[in-house]
């Protein structure tokens, strides 16, 4: 809060605020990336991934960067055509930071073949263009009246439900490239795996209502068994659902069989159930 | 209604820069990214295929640089390389593996052999490889 009444706060809707909110983007997507962009792992799958599942997972992130933006993205949003153009911006921000950071570690040169450097980018912009889209959240204010208009809209169940895959999303993806995911599956027994279970959607619940959802959902209001049931069992499911989509987008399901995927899910799922928890702190 | 005119007349200019470029950005990623699924890239296996690009004295032997290159659109990993120096006494053997070789691309790598081999008969060529 101390750092809000130090920013220097521009006229909204003048080129020079737009200015200062990419400003911001670009270190949102800083902050988001760089880990990922370290990770070799990340290069890798830049040119073995299945050219088909990287073009549907830039095109959903696209349509996630629009539906964030609803919610409070870089900048206040009145209409939906403003949050497109403003998902536009976030992915720009994202391809531009990833190209150039990878090109400074060399990761990227002029030898490369035009779809490697389109794969590496691809792949590396998805964080950075999340980053990007949270930064006026998470570095920035903004006009009070237009923000009362997001914390309105991001209140409804199904906006809750979808800030959980956003949240389940980005911590998955994040996690999902390395190779310690697989290994941690094949080292699970069942027994483990269970456990794991109860842990994740206890940790989901333990954080949406204590911690996350800050007062919204009053357990004592609606019962903790109902609340269990309305938030944490389908915030679980989400969970579940994005570590499958993000395991089938790795590659890491291919020639798998099913207790394999289910384990390898299982293990995904605790990063995404505590992002799908989060998820309402940093949107 | 009234509001949202008033509210789109302000959206300013570097706005609509911002999001022309990074229009411009994703429909390129895109493009090239459909591009290689609509054209099937990695059905075809990888093709490796490895030159020599240079022989030079190297400490107390010699070193063979060559290069390494994918022809076709998939990717192979733990690429197995080997060199073999034969003739002017017992063969040498040699063998180095690289992480991954992408398709289209190129990697470098050396061999050292005791023996000069300009003046052997040297053979190189990839072993096996990973699909990733």
């Amino acid at each position: 809060m101390a750092i809000e009444v130090s920013v220097r706060r521009l006229p909204p809707g003048t080129n020079g605020a737009y200015a200062q909110g990419l400003a911001r983007a670009f270190a949102g997507a800083l902050i988001f990336a760089l880990p990922l962009l370290m990770t070799m792992e990340m290069w890798w799958l830049g040119f073995h991934i299945v050219p088909g599942r990287l073009f549907l997972f830039v095109a959903v992130n696209f349509a996630i960067l629009v539906g964030l933006s609803r919610f409070g993205g870089f900048e206040p949003t009145m209409t939906i055509g403003e949050d497109v153009l403003d998902a536009l911006a976030a992915y720009g921000v994202g391809i531009v930071s990833a190209g150039v950071i990878l090109s400074l570690f060399g990761v990227l040169h002029w030898g490369m073949p035009l779809d490697e450097w389109a794969g590496k980018i691809a792949i590396q912009s998805i964080p950075g263009s999340f980053g990007a889209m949270l930064a006026r959240k998470q570095l920035g204010s903004g006009e009070s009246e237009k923000e009362e208009r997001h914390a309105l809209r991001s209140q409804g169940h199904a906006a809750e439900l979808f800030l959980m895959l956003v949240g389940g999303l980005f911590l998955a993806f994040n996690v999902a490239p390395t190779e310690e995911l697989m290994v941690i599956s094949y080292t699970m027994a069942p027994g483990h795996a269970l456990a794991l279970i109860a842990a994740s959607l206890l940790l989901l619940h333990a954080l949406v209502y204590s911690v996350g959802f800050a007062g919204q959902h009053d357990p004592h209001k609606r019962g903790i068994l109902a609340s269990f049931l309305i938030y944490t069992i389908p915030g679980y499911g989400i969970a579940l659902l994005v570590s499958l989509y993000v395991l089938w987008t790795f590659g890491r399901a291919d020639g798998t069989d099913l207790a394999g995927i289910s384990s390898a899910a299982i293990v995904l799922g605790l990063p995404a159930s505590i992002g799908a928890a989060i998820a309402r702190l940093v949107v | 209604m009234a509001e949202r005119k008033k509210h789109s007349a302000r959206t300013p200019l570097l706005e609509w820069v911002a999001a022309g470029i990074g229009l411009s950005l994703l429909l390129g990623l895109l493009g090239v990214i459909g591009w290689e699924a609509l054209r099937g890239g990695p059905s075809q296996p990888p093709a490796i295929e490895v030159a020599v690009s240079r022989i030079a004295a190297s400490g107390a032997g010699f070193v063979v640089e060559f290069e390494a290159r994918n022809r076709a659109g998939s990717a192979a990993q733990s690429v197995e390389i080997e060199g073999v120096l034969s003739g002017g006494g017992p063969p040498e053997t040699r063998s180095i593996s690289f992480d991954y070789i992408p398709g289209h691309s190129r990697r470098g790598g050396g061999l050292f052999f005791s023996r000069d081999p300009r003046q052997g008969r040297l053979e190189l060529r990839a072993h096996g490889f990973q699909t990733p």
